[in-house]
C-alpha cells in the first residue's frame, strides 16, 4: 500500500449521516428539472433524488439504512482502488523523436528533433525486464499491457515488430501514432499481431488539424492521417485521439459527426495537457470548452439514435462508468492519485523510468533506469511518490468537493508545472464539474446506454440497487 | 436530443456495481482490446 485516505473517525456509531461518524451526504444541483444528486465524497456512492423528496430521503428510513449497510464495503472498494493496485501496463517511448511539431506536445522540442532511437536489442531486453517483473507481480496469465507511445514510435517501427514477434503472447500490446509514417503493409502487420492502434486528429478540416499538428516546416499530414483512418476502418482495435485547444473546440461536432462517418467507434476529446507552455498558449477557458464540449457529446447521442452506431467518446465514458462502477473505469487520469506510477509507468528510449509518459520532459520525475535499478527501487523513489502521493484531500477546493472521485483532479504534471505544485489543482476543473453533471442528468434520464460502450459491465455485479418506488 | 420521460419516475435512483480493477489507459491512450 504506498498511502493512506484519511480514515472515517469512529467516535460515534455513525448513525446519522453528516453528524458523527456517520457519512455525509452532499447534496448536488444537477441542472435536472426533476433530480438533484445526493453524494458521499469519500464512498463515491451517489442517489439522484426527486427535488421534493430530498426530505424523505435523509431522513432515518430504509434507504438511509440500506446505505448505511453497505457504507463501509463501498470505502475499502476506493481504498483498495486508489492506494492498493499493482502495475499492469507501460506506455514505452522506443524513440525521442518525433517527425511533427505539435504546439502542444508534452516533449521538449530538441529532444523530439535531435533525440535518439532505442536499438532493437534495448527493446527486446526492456520487455524481457519487464516480463519479469510482471510475472513476479500479476496473477499467473494476466497479460500486461504495453502500448508504444511517443514521440512518434513509428519511426523505430522494425523494434516494435521485432517485439510483437518475440512477445505477442506476453502481452496485449498497443500504439499511439500521427499516422504519417507507416505504409499499408505496416498496418497490416500491426493488425496481423492484433496490435491496438490509436491515431492523432484534432478536426476535419484540414487548416484547423494544420494549426497545432504540422510538420517541422510547417507542412500538413492531413491527408496521410485520413488515409491511414480509411486503412484501419473496421479494424476493432482502433480509436482516435483528438486533443481540444482553443485552435479547434468550436468544431466538435463536424469532428464527431467526421469520425462517426468514418467509422471509428471510440474516440478521445482531450482537453489540452497544459504541462508545457507550449499547450498552455492554446489552452481554453473552461467555460467555453464546456460548452462546446457536451454540445459534441450529445451529438454522439443523436447519431447513434440516427443510425443504431455508437461513437463512444473514451474519456466522458470513462466518467459515465466512474460514477455507475467506481472500479471500472478504464483511464487512470481521473482518479486520485492517477495511475501513473502505480497501475502503470512510463519507460523512455534511454531506459529512463517516469510516472508517465506526461512527466518525461521533467528530469525531476526521472525515477531510475530500468537497465541499472530494480522496478521497486524506482517505484518507491521520491519522484514517484510524489505523483503516486497526490490526493484530492490535499488539494484545495478538491478536498471539499462532492464529486472529487469522479474527477480526480488530473494532472498533476500540469498542477506542477502549470500551478505551482502537486496541492494544486490542474487545468479544467469546471469541465470536469460540468461532465458529472451532465453524466448524473443522463443517469437520472436513463440515457447513458447511448454513450458507453456495449457491455461495458459485463465483468462487475451489482453491489447497490435501490428500487422502491 | 429531447429526455426520455418515464411513466413513473422513481423518487430515489441509486445503483452501484464492483468488479476487480484494471483500468490503465490515460488521456494519451485507451486500449481498444478486451482480450485479457
Amino acid at each position: 500500500m504506498i498511502s493512506e485516505a484519511p480514515q472515517r473517525s469512529t467516535a460515534s456509531r455513525g448513525l446519522h449521516f453528516n453528524t458523527g461518524s456517520g457519512s455525509t451526504l452532499q447534496p448536488l444541483d444537477i441542472g435536472h428539472a426533476s433530480y438533484l444528486g445526493l453524494v458521499d465524497p469519500d464512498t463515491a456512492f451517489w442517489a439522484l433524488v426527486q427535488k421534493d423528496k430530498l426530505g424523505e430521503a435523509i431522513s432515518p428510513g430504509p434507504f438511509l439504512d440500506e446505505y448505511r449497510r453497505k457504507a463501509a464495503d463501498f470505502a475499502a472498494e476506493m481504498q483498495g482502488f486508489r492506494f492498493g493496485l499493482t502495475p499492469s501496463a507501460v506506455y514505452f517511448n522506443p524513440t525521442e523523436r518525433c517527425n511533427l511539431n505539435c504546439s502542444y506536445c508534452y516533449l521538449p522540442e530538441d529532444m523530439r528533433q535531435n533525440g535518439r532511437h532505442m536499438s532493437t536489442e534495448k527493446v527486446l531486453e526492456s520487455l524481457e525486464i519487464l516480463k519479469h517483473y510482471f510475472q513476479a507481480n500479476l496473477p499467473t496469465g494476466f497479460r500486461p499491457q504495453v502500448v508504444f507511445h511517443g514521440a512518434e514510435p513509428t519511426l523505430n517501427f522494425e523494434a516494435l515488430v521485432a517485439a510483437f514477434e518475440r512477445y505477442g503472447n506476453d502481452y496485449r500490446f498497443g500504439i499511439q501514432t500521427n499516422g504519417t509514417v507507416l505504409a499499408d503493409a505496416d498496418y497490416d502487420l500491426l493488425m496481423k499481431y492484433g496490435v491496438a492502434v490509436g491515431l492523432s486528429l484534432d478536426s476535419s478540416i484540414d487548416e484547423i488539424v494544420t494549426r497545432t499538428r504540422k510538420t517541422w516546416d510547417g507542412h500538413s499530414v492531413y491527408g496521410k492521417v485520413l488515409a491511414a483512418m480509411d486503412k484501419l476502418r473496421g479494424y476493432p482495435n482502433y480509436s482516435v485521439i483528438c486533443t481540444i485547444t482553443r485552435e479547434n473546440m468550436d468544431q466538435l461536432i463536424p469532428t464527431v459527426d467526421f469520425f462517426h462517418e468514418r467509422g471509428v467507434a471510440t474516440c478521445m476529446l482531450n482537453p489540452v495537457r497544459c504541462t508545457r507552455q507550449g499547450a498552455r498558449d492554446i489552452k481554453p477557458k473552461d467555460e467555453d470548452i464546456s460548452r462546446y464540449y457536451l454540445a459534441a457529446l450529445e451529438r454522439t447521442e443523436e447519431l447513434f439514435r440516427q443510425t443504431g452506431r455508437r461513437l463512444v467518446v473514451a474519456n466522458f465514458a470513462n466518467i459515465l462508468i466512474a460514477i455507475q462502477a467506481p472500479q471500472a473505469r478504464r483511464l487512470m487520469c481521473d482518479i486520485s492519485p492517477c495511475g501513473g506510477g502505480r497501475s502503470f509507468f512510463a519507460l523512455s528510449a534511454t531506459g529512463d523510468v517516469f510516472p508517465c509518459s506526461e512527466f518525461i520532459g521533467l528530469p525531476n520525475f526521472n525515477g531510475g533506469n530500468l537497465f541499472h535499478d530494480k522496478i521497486d527501487d524506482i517505484l518507491a523513489t521520491t519522484p514517484f511518490k510524489l505523483v503516486t502521493g497526490r490526493k484530492v484531500e490535499d488539494i484545495d477546493p478538491c478536498a471539499r468537493c462532492a464529486v472529487r472521485h469522479f474527477c480526480g483532479s488530473p494532472c498533476p504534471a500540469e498542477a506542477y508545472e502549470m500551478n505551482g505544485g502537486m496541492n494544486k489543482i490542474g487545468a479544467f476543473c469546471e469541465l470536469y464539474e460540468d461532465q458529472v453533471r451532465f453524466a448524473l442528468r443522463l443517469i437520472a434520464d436513463d440515457r447513458q446506454g447511448a454513450y458507453l460502450w456495449e457491455n461495458w459491465d459485463n465483468d462487475t455485479k451489482t453491489s447497490f440497487e435501490w428500487n422502491a418506488r | 436530443m429531447k429526455t426520455k420521460k418515464n411513466a413513473t419516475p422513481r423518487p430515489i435512483i441509486a445503483t452501484r456495481k464492483s468488479c476487480n480493477a484494471s483500468g490503465t489507459g490515460l488521456s494519451h491512450y485507451v486500449m481498444m482490446d478486451t482480450k485479457k
